[in-house]
């Protein structure tokens, strides 16, 4: 074969050919099976629903949990809202037991018992027990010695009247009323008051708030040989957020914990033996149901906020993409990665205890049952499984599924 | 390939610096999984800890026995095999060495960084980034380029103008490859988050399967049988035929590993469609194979080799079956997640493309070193304990895997919801678990018989290389 100076000369007809075959019939593949659906099915890249959003973008990164505190030498969790002024949608709402005071230029932010709609502001306000001899305390007293006039039957309950007032920062942390997994949602029978609307996620068609929160602080103490410090509503403010995050309190943001327990799934190879999708089967609905409704099978939506997605290939142990509802407790996943094989009988899991710095059931002198930042990452990332398909108040566990599940498996229609 | 000028001078320790460690590496493989299979499955977590636990351990099985042992045997067979095709030496001995170095470099740290924590997430795809400062990934990939592109010039400047239908097949793996691999480990990460992700994601492994090991495998089974056996490939048409339709079909069908999952209809439909389209690649090899051999079977029991590739080819056409049937949505519905699939990638990947690497180096290992096979009877041991063991594996694994996929599916009995939740309530998904505890103490049993015959190949090659064989000796001794 002669020599040409060019190099391309010497591939004869044959090679080129498979060189150009190969090539056009890869891109083509290529571009219909990898680049055509994320443009053509917007589901692949559209969120599911606002909740969804807000609890990625506006709860996640403000609320901030931490198991570094300590009240006699027990571990008390802490869940930590980072208010902003101008930002966060806040309620402030009574029960009959629970009441409010206030003085006159706050009394509209007041959800009253007998108001039907929840009034929401985005002014940064707090509650707090009031002080003795302020003149909130007076206005108090008075009230709770009206309420329990006005309380028909013989035995009076004791009313907690709390005060709310104007911290005047621009920020603030706080602690308040509500469940960690599923944030406080409200979408219909809400009015927001004149100052809010300068967020976009305030316009939405629903909205997460914070419940009647309390500024948030902390004693310092010492337990035998141990520092320690706990959550106390007379103790000192929390002032900034470097505090908060500081080696001695170790708060994280459920955002910075989703996204490491994320990062641990990856690591420790949870995703060989458990899938991440409810498939669109019957046997798969009825796996990750409660015990009255089906699981929706999961859509592609859901996975949008997840750098790594974790479908699997293979189910060894059960299914997670629904785990935050088939199994909420906190308790019950401590036993569980402490002793798999304990905590649910026949198991083959492996244990996890390098996700606690002592043993959970206590038998530990010191630090009885500390679960360290890894089994929180890992939980709070188990608890975004299921949850945040449709807002709490649309959700499938209580039968309002739009999915309508239920109805599709029992008639035997496709599921999709 | 008769007209072979004899004053070749071919490079060997290209060949050396791959296939020697790769063998070793299989044995490690080997060891890792067998460990599972027992510690995981059998005694489930009887060594427990953070760095011995399933999930960190299984990444090291997979990358040792795909990465470290089976794509470098084949890379070494390709420093072997396209020389001799192309009636050249290799074009740059020193690019094969600088691409060695990079890759044992970069997958020896990648496969023993995982147990500390650096599993990147992405099946196939888990190596990470960065191990301290080493930039593992683009090592790994740069080394893979390098030796692409000197097999390239290799088949550029070739002496024979007709190229062998092996050469369609190695230029086919690196150009596929060098796309596929990249996009894996790289590109996945600027496509938006999720299902597009996933979607990469399997893409990338189908490929990998589809578009690297197969054809690397094809390449070295269409060369070396007609070498070991003496007789040529019975159809070249035949042959060329299953290339165009695997280049054709492979890329499309990555989608059918999530069938029923969270991805739009269309596309698991058009990945089903191309699935059973891969009948005609299958059948055209393995119909190929198999006719090569047709009017001389006395020489599958003459030689552990060909009785390799001929088995494997037998395999091949097991795991192709499968393949495609397992991609329709009814037969997806019990088998997918099962055990089945575990069956199925290892009979794809151990009992296919490993048997045809072990043939092909029972052929390369001889003249390399100029010694003949240390022992002929060690070979033969080799192989009966493979059969042995791959059956014992494969197939329990096959029946519980669609054992356990039934009891799965039984919760889908009856027409109302409070049926399904009662059929679940009885039949727990631990109970099924627990039933499969007979098959994977099978799959231990295989695992360990395949381990033992792994030793036998691996002392039978090194004394090979060291030592002189048997018959020399008896030669010397006489």
């Amino acid at each position: 074969m002669s020599k040409q100076p060019n190099f391309f000369y010497n591939i004869e007809q044959s090679a080129l050919i498979t060189f150009i075959g190969i090539i056009l019939l890869f891109s083509g593949a290529v571009l219909i099976t990898l680049i055509a659906p994320s443009q053509l099915d917007p589901t692949w890249t559209e969120p599911t629903n606002s909740y969804q959003v807000q609890m990625h973008e506006v709860s996640d990164p403000n609320l901030y949990i931490s198991s570094a505190g300590a009240l006699a030498g027990l571990s008390e969790r802490q869940y930590v809202y980072h208010l902003k002024q101008g930002y966060t949608l806040l309620a402030f709402q009574e029960t009959e037991l629970t009441r409010i005071t206030a003085s006159p230029e706050l009394q509209k932010y007041i959800t009253k018992v007998e108001d039907s709609n929840l009034k929401l502001t985005s002014r940064l306000l707090l509650l707090r027990t009031p002080k003795i001899g302020s003149e909130a305390e007076k206005n108090a007293e008075e009230l709770r010695k009206n309420l329990q006039k006005s309380w028909e039957s013989e035995q009076k309950p004791a009313f907690t009247i709390l005060e709310l007032y104007d911290p005047k920062q621009e920020e603030a942390f706080a602690v308040a009323s509500g469940d960690t997994t599923i944030e406080n949602w409200v979408d219909k029978e809400f009015t927001l008051s004149d100052d809010a609307g300068q967020h976009e996620y305030h316009k939405d068609v629903g909205v997460i708030y914070v419940k009647n929160p309390h500024e948030y602080r902390i004693t310092r103490g010492v337990f035998g040989q141990e520092k320690e410090w706990h959550y106390d509503p007379n103790g000192a403010p929390v002032q900034t957020l470097d505090q908060l995050k500081s080696h001695e309190l170790a708060f994280r943001s459920r955002a910075e914990l989703i996204s490491l327990g994320e990062h641990i799934v990856a690591i420790e190879g949870c995703w060989y033996c458990h899938t991440d999708q409810t498939r669109t089967l019957v046997q798969d609905v009825v796996l990750n149901g409660s015990d009255s409704f089906p699981a929706p099978p999961s859509s592609a939506s859901e996975y949008i906020y997840q750098k790594i997605t974790f479908p699997g290939t293979r189910r060894i142990g059960p299914d997670l993409s629904r785990v935050a509802v088939k199994r909420p407790s906190r308790d019950w996943h401590k036993s569980h990665f402490w002793s798999p094989k304990t905590a649910s009988k026949g198991s083959i899991m492996p244990s996890f205890r390098h996700f606690f710095d002592d043993d959970p059931r206590g038998t530990s002198d010191i630090h009885p049952g500390i679960p360290n930042y890894k089994f929180e990452a890992v939980f709070q990332y188990l608890m975004t499984k299921g949850t945040r398909i449709t807002p709490p108040t649309q959700a499938w566990w209580l039968g309002k599924d739009p999915v309508k599940t239920k109805e599709i498996i029992e008639g035997r229609k496709t599921l999709q | 390939m008769n007209n072979q000028p004899a004053a070749i001078e071919h490079h060997h320790l290209p060949i050396k610096i791959m296939l020697y460690p790769a063998m070793l590496f299989m044995l490690v493989g080997m060891f890792v999984g067998v460990f599972m299979a027992f510690n995981a499955f059998i005694f489930p977590d009887y060594f427990a800890g953070e760095y011995i636990h399933f999930g960190r351990i299984r990444p090291v099985h997979v990358w040792h026995v795909l990465l470290l042992w089976l794509v470098s045997a084949n890379i070494g067979l390709f420093y072997y095999m396209v020389p001799r095709l192309c009636g050249r030496p290799l074009w740059s001995p020193n690019l094969a060495y600088i691409s060695a170095a990079f890759w044992w470099f970069s997958l020896i740290i990648g496969t023993y960084s995982y147990p500390t924590g650096t599993n990147s997430g992405w099946e196939y795809a888990e190596l990470p980034l960065w191990v301290g400062w080493i930039p593992i990934k683009l090592m790994f990939v740069i080394s893979w380029l390098i030796f692409a592109f000197n097999i390239f010039m290799t088949i550029l400047n070739r002496n024979y103008q007709k190229m062998y239908v092996s050469l369609w097949y190695v230029m086919g793996v690196l150009i596929w490859a060098s796309f596929t691999i990249p996009v894996g480990f790289f590109a996945i990460n600027w496509v938006s988050q999720g299902i597009s992700r996933v979607n990469t994601s399997f893409f990338y492994v189908h490929n990998l399967v589809g578009l690297i090991f197969t054809p690397m495998g094809l390449a070295i089974a269409y060369y070396f049988l007609p070498k070991l056996s003496n007789i040529p490939i019975y159809s070249h048409r035949m042959s060329m035929i299953g290339f165009w339709s695997i280049a054709f079909l492979y890329a499309w069908i990555g989608v059918h590993h999530i069938i029923h999952g969270p991805v739009s209809q269309w596309l698991q439909t058009v990945s089903i469609i191309f699935s059973i389209w891969l009948f005609i690649p299958v059948w055209t090899v393995v119909g190929n194979l198999f006719a090569t051999l047709e009017k001389n079977w006395h020489k599958y029991s003459e030689s552990a080799a060909i009785r390799f590739i001929m088995l494997g080819n037998a395999f091949y056409l097991v795991t192709c079956i499968q393949g495609p049937l397992m991609a329709l949505r009814n037969v997806n519905e019990i088998t997918s997640k099962t055990d089945w699939i575990i069956s199925h990638s290892h009979i794809a990947l151990y009992g296919t493309f490993s048997f045809f690497a072990f043939a092909g180096i029972y052929q390369v290992i001889p003249v390399i070193t100029k010694n003949s096979l240390w022992s002929k009877k060690l070979a033969d041991w080799h192989f009966a304990l493979n059969l042995w063991g791959s059956l014992l594996f494969f197939f329990p694994l096959l029946i519980g895997g669609f054992l356990q996929g039934m009891m799965w599916a039984t919760w889908a009995d009856g027409g109302s919801y409070a049926e399904f939740h009662n059929n679940f309530a009885n039949l727990s998904f631990l109970h099924t678990t627990a039933e499969m505890r007979p098959w994977w103490i099978l799959r231990g049993i295989g695992g360990l018989v395949i381990l033992s015959s792994g030793i036998i190949f691996v002392v039978n090659i090194f004394n090979t290389i060291i030592l002189k064989s048997e018959v020399a000796l008896r030669e010397q001794l006489a």
